[in-house]
């Protein structure tokens, strides 16, 4: 047990600072495609031709990204001579509602029940990192509780299979309000690549009302944090 | 012949009449029969014991002069009238009970039979509590165990019934010989067989002979009390008996084993020794301990049930232990305070312990199962007799302001009482005592959270369970007797602690009640029995202003030490039930200032989001208990008998089983050894069997031979 203590002291607080200091390195996560102006209108074509999702649009040789559907594939850089550029970057999250309305019952702490609404696991092990010692929520008042019972936020990742919409609508039901829906991920978001389908919805928002969407494939620990803190009302932009 | 004298001449005449109704062809009317019968002998009982108790004229009769065991006597002091008089108290709802309970038997088993061995039982108890010599005494006791026998194995076409009759029979048969040899023992100093002479001649005896008296009456009486190491009977018999006869059986019969210990050890041969005191003291808490741990984790309610009785009946017997040891070292005040606990909380036993069998009873009556994993929500369904069980359950786990809780504090108490006590080893002794009694009372509380939460309160677990309905009025009526018998005796001890006062006074010779319940609210300034400053304390206090109010003594429980340390310790479980209430209600009122204006949604219950909760899913009997279990796994020592894994493929399992068994860890320690040796020397002996017949007539020969010669020597 001393050995745990003194290697303890040794590698001193590893904690990320964000969001009071600016944390570089998003994690694993590789970024994102950025809109881009095309030599023509042809090319623009053949390159939002590449997305599997369709995510990329082209309006004449402007491509524009959809990043609620954008599942970082990697397609659209492949080709050498028109590849995308990418963008780095992690406060991805976007509210549904304006930003005043968010904060006023949640500016202490936030009790977070996670749901697992399908979701091939990305998002879920991302979600587990947050409250790891790096990222480490509790410092900022949020905890994960088991019980939509006594939760704030209702933090679901996947694109909601035909099988979990039961279970969601009544996880939403059973919170007391003021409640808050946060989508982890392209496929919560939109359905990414899974819906709409046979067997999945086209994102939650079909069952439950959204508050702040989290694109990304997956979103990497500091896009969570950041759209917690958006429900806390903690941000400084939007 | 006085009024206790007829009124007890009623109730053997009623009792006669119950049998010979009983008697009567016919089945539809007996279960009414013994349910009015019963009752008017009960109140019969309950009124002459009561007049003995309140006004303490001894009463005494002589019936037969027999040439060789000397005059029958039957009498009653207060050490019989208290026992009477708890006897009556749980006869009178259980005959009640019977009314509604003995309907399930109708057209299945012989109510006729039932009734003549109900009234004939009733009446050897009260014979057996009133004799006042050996013979009357040992013939109501054997009468009271072969009946008892006889009404357990009353459900007589399931087999393991027969199988739990016959222990039942064999270790109350072997107590009842040990308790015969204790008595011929002390009858040796003296001709005559009356208690009065045995008194007179026990003076007499020396201490060997002494020694074994108490330790063949501690054992043969410890039988019937259910005590450790003689205790298996106990957990075997209640689940086969009917609901009321488990009534009895806990909340009468178990008290003849504490009134031997007390009339042999405390009135007979008063214990002349610690060490004996000690043994007692030992036993008991042992059986608490043992008691409760195999309570905890038990299914079967009426088995759980059982096993609570050994515990009440250890933390009695420890409490009559603690008095015998104080009165040997001189100490007379603690010792009354020790038996008063011990007495009292026999009476609080027999009050919950019946009130929680009935509940059993027609739980198992209405459900058809005593298995708490297949019950569950029975409140929605019996609400008042969820309500009762509740009552009773809450004073069996010793919580105010219920009648337990008394008892076991002042038991607790007395053995905080042993700083007065010369000897550190026994000093020590009490203090280990007192923290298993401690452990004990703890894990009460989880085993009667247990049993109430899971046969009244979550998911129905069987279909059963869903359609059970209230049961009868008469056995509701009679389980609300007892509950608020059980509240009486819980709020208004310092009226019952006199009377039992007034019953142990003649074993110690000082009455502790001045000590324990002083009477503030009658005592004038210029008493000379009180400390002044003591009484113009209490009188600052306002105390004398109750005088008004109350007609007796005050409300607290208060021992009284010396100058230095005049309070030792002071509760008043009257005054608790009044702040109780308060603090509810002020509680009650804040929530409902505070949430005023918060608006109140009802939603169905979040079940992890599954569309039906199926009852297995909720919390289980066996997962409540089961950190018991696990916590004292080295007593329990549990046997793996078969351990099955189905595999698909080498790391895949389909499916695990694992039965374990369980064997008590008394029937593991002393019954095996007794039953292996027992065998072995029944194989040895056996060999004489098939001999010739010289050698027969040769062992006739020195039988002879041997009995001239200690005949001779003698």
């Amino acid at each position: 047990m001393l050995k745990w203590v003194r290697k303890g002291l040794r590698a001193g607080i590893k904690t990320t600072g964000y969001p009071h200091t600016r944390e570089s390195a998003p994690g694993i996560s590789p970024g994102r495609p950025a809109a881009m102006l095309c030599d023509g209108p042809q090319e623009a074509g053949a390159v939002a031709g590449r997305c599997p999702t369709g995510a990329l649009s082209n309006q004449g040789n402007m491509i524009r990204v959809d990043h609620r559907r954008c599942v970082h594939c990697g397609r659209c850089r492949q080709d050498h001579e028109h590849a995308m550029a990418w963008e780095g970057g992690y406060e991805w999250a976007g509210g549904r509602k304006a930003p005043g309305e968010m904060a006023a019952a949640f500016s202490r702490s936030l009790h977070i029940r996670i749901l697992d609404a399908g979701a091939c696991g990305a998002c879920l092990s991302e979600i587990k990192q947050i409250s790891s010692p790096y990222y480490n929520i509790h410092r900022l008042g949020f905890f994960i509780t088991p019980t939509p019972r006594t939760a704030d936020v209702l933090l679901v990742a996947g694109p909601l299979t035909d099988p979990m919409r039961l279970p969601l609508e009544r996880c939403y039901a059973a919170m007391p309000d003021p409640k808050r829906v946060v989508a982890v991920g392209a496929c919560a978001v939109s359905g990414g690549i899974f819906g709409p389908s046979f067997a999945a919805a086209a994102g939650i928002s079909q069952c439950v009302p959204v508050d702040i969407e989290i694109p990304g494939c997956p979103p990497p620990p500091l896009a969570l944090l950041h759209a917690l803190l958006m429900v806390a009302g903690k941000t400084k932009q939007t | 012949m006085t009024e206790t004298g007829s009124l007890l001449l009623t109730f053997f005449i009623v009792c006669g009449l119950g049998v010979f109704t009983g008697g009567l062809p016919g089945n539809e009317k007996h279960a009414a029969c013994v349910s009015i019968i019963g009752s008017v002998a009960s109140l019969a009982l309950l009124t002459a014991s009561g007049i003995v108790l309140l006004s303490g004229r001894a009463f005494s009769m002589a019936l037969w002069a027999l040439p060789l065991f000397g005059k029958m006597m039957l009498g009653m002091d207060r050490m019989s009238a208290l026992f009477l008089f708890i006897t009556g108290m749980v006869f009178l709802p259980v005959s009640i009970f019977s009314a509604g309970y003995l309907k399930r038997y109708t057209g299945r088993y012989s109510l006729k039979s039932f009734a003549v061995f109900y009234f004939l039982l009733f009446a050897s108890i009260a014979l057996t509590l009133m004799a006042m010599d050996v013979l009357s005494f040992v013939i109501g006791w054997e009468a009271m165990s072969l009946l008892g026998y006889l009404l357990v194995n009353y459900e007589h076409e399931q087999a393991d019934t027969t199988r739990s009759g016959m222990v039942m029979l064999l270790m109350s048969e072997a107590g009842t010989l040990a308790v015969i040899l204790a008595f011929v023992i002390l009858a040796r100093t003296t001709g005559d067989m009356g208690f009065a002479s045995l008194r007179a001649g026990a003076v007499h005896l020396g201490a060997v002979a002494g020694w074994f008296v108490f330790l063949l009456s501690f054992f043969g009486f410890g039988v019937k009390a259910g005590l450790v190491p003689v205790n298996s009977w106990l957990p075997m018999a209640h689940p086969v008996a009917p609901g009321n006869v488990s009534a009895i059986l806990s909340g009468v019969i178990l008290n003849l084993g504490i009134y031997g210990i007390v009339r042999i050890n405390a009135d007979i041969l008063p214990i002349a020794g610690t060490g004996q005191g000690l043994v007692v003291l030992l036993i008991g808490t042992l059986s608490a301990l043992v008691g409760i741990l195999y309570a905890t984790p038990e299914d079967d309610m009426k088995k759980m049930l059982a096993h609570s009785s050994i515990e009440n009946m250890g933390i009695v017997t420890a409490g009559l232990g603690a008095g015998f040891v104080f009165l040997t070292s001189g100490h007379p005040v603690p010792a009354g305070l020790a038996f008063i606990a011990a007495l009292y909380h026999m009476t609080n036993h027999s009050l919950y312990k019946a009130l929680l069998f009935l509940g059993a009873g027609s739980v198992d009556m209405q459900v058809g199962s005593r298995h708490m994993q297949g019950l569950g929500g029975l409140i929605r369904r019996m609400p008042w007799t969820a309500l009762f069980f509740l009552v009773g359950a809450l004073s069996i786990a010793a919580l105010p302001p219920f009648n337990g809780f008394v008892s076991e504090w002042l038991t607790l108490q007395t053995l905080l009482q042993c700083a007065v006590l010369p000897s550190k080893a026994v000093k020590i002794t009490f203090a280990l005592c007192g923290a298993g009694l401690a452990l004990t009372a703890a894990l009460a509380v989880t085993c009667f959270v247990k049993a109430f939460a899971m046969n009244f309160l979550g998911k129905e677990r069987s279909e059963k369970a869903a359609k059970a309905a209230e049961a009868a009025p008469s056995m509701t009526i009679s389980m609300g007797i007892l509950a608020v018998a059980c509240f009486l005796f819980g709020i208004l001890p310092t009226y019952v602690i006199p009377a039992m006062d007034r019953v142990v006074q003649p074993y110690v010779h000082v009455s502790a009640v001045d000590q324990l319940v002083p009477p503030f609210f009658t005592v004038g300034r210029g008493n000379d029995k009180f400390d002044r400053t003591f009484v113009a304390d209490f009188h600052k206090l306002g105390a004398q202003v109750g005088s008004r109010v109350l007609p007796g003594r005050g409300l607290v429980i208060m021992h009284r030490g010396g100058k230095r340390n005049p309070v030792i310790f002071a509760m008043s479980p009257a005054y608790t039930v009044a702040v109780l209430l308060l603090l509810l209600g002020g509680t009650f009122l804040i929530i409902r200032l505070l949430t005023r204006r918060r608006s109140l949604t009802h939603g169905p219950a979040w079940s992890g989001g599954l569309g039906r909760l199926p009852p297995e899913m909720t919390y289980s009997a066996t997962g409540f208990s089961n950190p018991v279990r696990v916590i004292f796994r080295g007593i329990f020592r549990p046997v793996t008998v078969r351990d099955a894994r189905e595999t698909v493929a080498n790391h895949f399992r389909s499916a695990i089983r694992k039965d374990q068994l369980e064997i008590h860890m008394i029937d593991r320690l002393f019954g095996k050894p007794i039953v292996h040796y027992g065998r072995r020397l029944a194989e040895r002996l056996g060999r004489m069997h098939s001999g010739r017949v010289n050698a027969y007539a040769a062992y006739v020969l020195a039988a002879l031979l041997a009995v001239l010669l200690i005949q001779g020597l003698a």
